[in-house]
């Protein structure tokens, strides 16, 4: 299981994949570290990094399906999925590598994204426990997000419908978070509360608050699992059905 | 070594493989043929664990392939029709990653590349990206991947398709070096290759078994219809109603009639009704000029085992567990006086 996912992390680092998308992770984060800057009036010299995230998610959304399409579509298009499943590795393990693998990728880049706040550290003060926080928010958003991506991959032979696929999907997620709020749900508080359940920007802004809540460390990581799951048995259902 | 019972494969509703039976036995090279489309592939992914089968088993070295997989997989070898490379690997990083995931303990992967690049003459190519290889090279990096670990199965899938003819050869040469110590399957449509390398082979039609023997064998066996080549000075109407009349004649083709001879090929029950002809012609005067025996090419008998069922059948005879199509009969017929040595 190691070597797939060390195969994985050289697939993306020993080519310009990995350090593109970090790149322009780093200039979304940029303008929008800019932004707030320059905006700041002169009575109240604070800006949030947390927002940073929370309002950029629609741009971050961006990323990870790119980061993920290649995961399984790759391996059907060039013929080496045999190779793997064909290996004594279980697909358990091919799926818990190559995610792995990805949320690896995706630290790199926040760890990366640690230079705004050093930056900062050095003309100001930072909040560090808020500012853990919502990394720590963004990350297991991010694992989430990650696992729904190489699902959808996993559905298609082609790593570009896969993105498209993923971007759609993420929308989708996001669009959870507006859709409760419409007149016609908040009407129905049942049917609300069921909703916003779902909604994952919520969940990050408690995280973003600097409250770390086991409700939603539970929430992340348990769509995560499922989704794996899920992901494993599409591709055992795939042996079933293709030739 | 590897049993393989009953394996059947359904993709949708359409059959492709459908309830075969043979074995590998053990240090064997079996060939396994067919023409394109016969399900050869489909059986070799079944066995290499790659597609579940609908129904049946594979037994690998006493493991079954779906309820041991690991253990069942780590005995085999396979070499898919399209090699299984990644296009963005160097040649030894790809043989050390598939070392890895074969799970080959760490001390003896540098061993064990090293040996099997060794063998296919591509310790030249190691630092080489994949994508920049030829695919003779490329054939010949999966052909190493599938050797990482010693397995004692080998699978290879049409291993000689797209070579130069020095390489095919050499490939040939290595299968033979290969199979004195491990069991070698391996799939091809060219029947000279098979007979040049393998000791048994398992002939697949539509996918199902028609013969499993020894190349020799079926040789001889299929030879019963032996064709004479024929020519006498004669009437071209004379010598036809004179074969027609002799029994064991079964079939007369081919002839041509000229400068007061005909020749003709004449394809006979039994070896033996040639001294009858013989005499026949002899005694209403129609001298024979030549006469030469030609057995079935190896070509001919699989063109004629694979041909036996070769009547359109429908949707519903593919359905069908037991079709009572009359072509099929003579086929089962075929490969059952073959001698199903391996079912």
């Amino acid at each position: 299981m190691f070597s797939l996912y060390k195969k994985e992390l050289q697939s993306f680092f020993f080519s310009p994949f990995a350090y593109v998308l970090t790149a322009l992770f780093m200039f979304i984060f940029a303008v929008s570290f800019i932004i707030p800057i320059g905006g700041m009036d002169s009575n109240e010299l604070k800006f949030s990094f947390p927002n940073i995230f929370y309002n950029n998610f629609f741009y971050f959304i961006f990323i990870i399906p790119i980061l993920t399409m290649r995961s399984f579509a790759d391996e059907r298009r060039s013929g080496t999925e045999v190779l793997l499943l064909s290996s004594p590795l279980s697909v358990t393990k091919i799926v818990l590598a190559k995610f792995l693998a990805i949320a690896t990728v995706f630290l790199f880049m926040m760890v990366c994204s640690l230079f705004f706040p050093l930056v900062a550290m050095t003309k100001g003060t930072i909040m560090w426990s808020s500012l853990i926080c919502a990394y720590l928010g963004f990350l297991l958003w991010g694992l989430a997000c990650i696992s729904v991506g190489m699902l959808l991959s996993a559905f298609t032979e082609y790593p570009i419908i896969a993105a498209i696929l993923g971007e759609i999907v993420m929308e989708g997620l996001l669009f959870v978070d507006r859709f409760a709020g419409t007149a016609l749900v908040a009407a129905n508080p049942k049917l609300n509360s069921v909703i916003t359940w779902f909604s994952m920007q919520r969940r990050f802004v408690y995280f973003s608050q600097g409250m770390f809540r086991l409700e939603d460390l539970i929430f992340f990581l348990s769509v995560t699992a499922v989704v794996l799951c899920w992901n494993i048995i599409v591709i055992e259902k795939r042996r079933w059905s293709r030739g | 070594m590897v049993e393989i019972k009953h394996l059947t494969r359904y993709y949708g509703k359409t059959a492709a493989v459908r309830g075969i039976d043979f074995e590998i036995r053990d240090n064997e090279i079996l060939g396994f043929l067919g023409p394109n489309g016969a399900g050869k592939s489909t059986t070799m992914n079944m066995i290499a664990g790659y597609l579940p089968s609908t129904d049946g088993t594979v037994i690998v070295d006493g493991f079954d392939i779906t309820e041991q997989a690991a253990e069942a997989k780590r005995r085999i070898g396979y070499l898919p029709e399209i090699p299984p490379v990644y296009p963005d690997m160097r040649v030894e990083e790809y043989l050390k990653f598939v070392a890895g995931i074969k799970g080959i303990p760490a001390k003896e992967r540098r061993a064990q590349v090293e040996s099997a690049m060794e063998r296919l003459r591509i310790t030249d190519m190691r630092r080489r990206l994949i994508r920049n290889l030829s695919k003779g090279y490329k054939q010949r990096v999966g052909f190493a991947q599938a050797l990482l670990g010693d397995p004692k199965v080998l699978i290879l899938d049409e291993p000689t398709v797209g070579l130069d003819p020095t390489q095919v050869m050499e490939v040939r040469q290595l299968i033979r070096e290969l199979g004195r110590d491990r069991s070698v399957i391996f799939s091809s449509h060219i029947l000279a290759e098979i007979s040049a390398v393998c000791e048994r082979v398992v002939i697949i039609n539509k996918g199902k078994i028609r013969a499993v023997d020894t190349i020799e064998h079926l040789e001889s066996s299929m030879s019963a219809s032996t064709v004479l080549n024929l020519t006498c000075e004669a009437g071209k109407d004379k010598v036809l109603r004179l074969l027609s009349d002799i029994r064991g004649v079964v079939k007369v083709s081919d002839v041509r009639e000229g400068e007061g001879r005909v020749s003709c090929k004449v394809e006979l029950a039994e070896e033996k009704v040639r001294s009858e002809i013989m005499s026949v012609l002899l005694r209403n005067e129609c001298n024979i000029s030549e006469m030469s025996m030609d057995k079935l090419s190896l070509e001919e008998v699989f063109a004629k085992i694979t041909a036996q069922s070769d009547a359109p059948g429908g949707l519903q005879d593919l359905l069908d567990e037991t079709p009572e199509v009359p072509e099929e009969a003579p086929a089962d017929e075929a490969a059952g006086s073959n001698g199903k040595e391996g079912a």
